[in-house]
């Protein structure tokens, strides 16, 4: 016989999500998915954001990688609670990877807590964590196709960080056609140049985070 | 990649579906994938097919309807369709206040089970 069921698939993940939305909610602590391809500098970038914020929020960090933990280890020297999560080969975070950690961390203390997603552009984007907003960072070095090659990642993040902006003048990267482009998939995204490098950009980048999570 | 967890959230869905419904057996799934999705049917395809194996949807048959990638512009008043994973415009107008209307499913439709 014919079963009609008509239900999202990743109901499950969904689910757990908003389990996780509202145990954020109810400890009052803004929850941030940071996303990029491996290698556009989410750590460096976490590690420099963290400096310029920790005298007004409390910061606490989990940590995706497929393997590994040292991206944990940079922060952890920053004295930021920080969780490790080893996906053991699976590409993206999922719901229920961030439910399991949550005890580890003092959530209730938290103002801030950054979710640093497995380097990768396409599958992260797909997956709801129970954040209040997506930001993807985007290197220079990466070349300026990939919002269009790559949709879901920009019309999904509230910020764009474009990362690595010093390196310009050694590349060929057209860096208006990638905020034009990302503003074209969404409108209303946010965008920032920054070198974590030199510093340059980051005040502007730290003074929405902070405007936005307090 | 991340066909792979699609798939196997899939499953559960459908096998959660079918057990609710007193059957034991799913002899097939009709799912509806979006083109603006980010999923490849090739590659869910292939996922499905290898972890459908211990399940008792190990020989359901996994029919994949792509949907495109359709919308309304709210400037011209005109419905569009586009080829491409993305919209940037309206096609007809290349007005930016626009709603997509289909093109990001990630659903199953419907199943038949024994």
């Amino acid at each position: 016989m014919k079963l009609k069921v008509t239900t999202n698939i990743l109901t499950a993940n969904e689910k757990i999500a908003e389990g996780n939305q509202k145990i954020f909610a109810d400890a009052g602590v803004f929850v941030l998915n940071l996303m990029s391809s491996p290698g556009a500098g989410k750590t460096t970038l976490l590690e420099e954001t963290i400096k310029r914020i920790r005298d007004r929020v409390k910061v606490g960090v989990i940590e995706g990688d497929i393997a590994g933990e040292d991206d944990a280890l940079r922060i952890d020297a920053l004295n930021v609670p920080v969780v490790q999560i080893n996906t053991g080969g699976a590409c993206h975070l999922d719901a229920n990877m961030i439910s399991s950690v949550l005890d580890d961390l003092p959530i209730g203390d938290l103002d801030l807590l950054v979710i640093e997603n497995v380097g990768n552009l396409v599958c992260p984007a797909e997956f709801k964590l129970g954040e209040q907003m997506k930001v993807a960072v985007l290197s220079i070095t990466e070349g300026h196709d990939k919002p269009l090659k790559y949709p879901v990642m920009f019309q999904e993040s509230g910020a764009l960080v474009i990362n690595k902006i010093d390196l310009k003048p050694f590349l060929d990267v057209d860096v208006e056609k990638i905020r034009r482009d990302a503003v074209s998939l969404n409108p209303s995204i946010r965008i920032f140049e920054v070198s974590c490098k030199t510093g340059e950009g980051l005040d502007a980048w730290v003074a929405w985070l902070l405007t936005t999570i307090l | 990649m991340h066909e792979v967890s699609i798939a196997e959230s899939l499953l559960d869905v459908a096998v959660d579906n079918c057990r609710q419904s007193g059957h034991t057996k799913i002899t097939s799934i009709q799912v509806l994938i979006g083109k603006a999705s980010g999923v490849m049917p090739e590659a869910l395809l292939f996922a499905f097919d290898s972890m459908k194996e211990d399940t008792i949807a190990k020989d359901a048959v996994l029919d994949i309807v792509e949907v495109p990638l359709r919308g309304h512009c709210n400037e011209c008043g005109k419905d569009f369709e586009v080829e491409d994973r993305y919209v940037l415009a309206c096609p007809s107008c290349g007005g930016l206040q626009y709603t997509v209307s289909s093109g990001r499913e990630l659903t199953i439709a419907e199943m038949e089970v024994e």
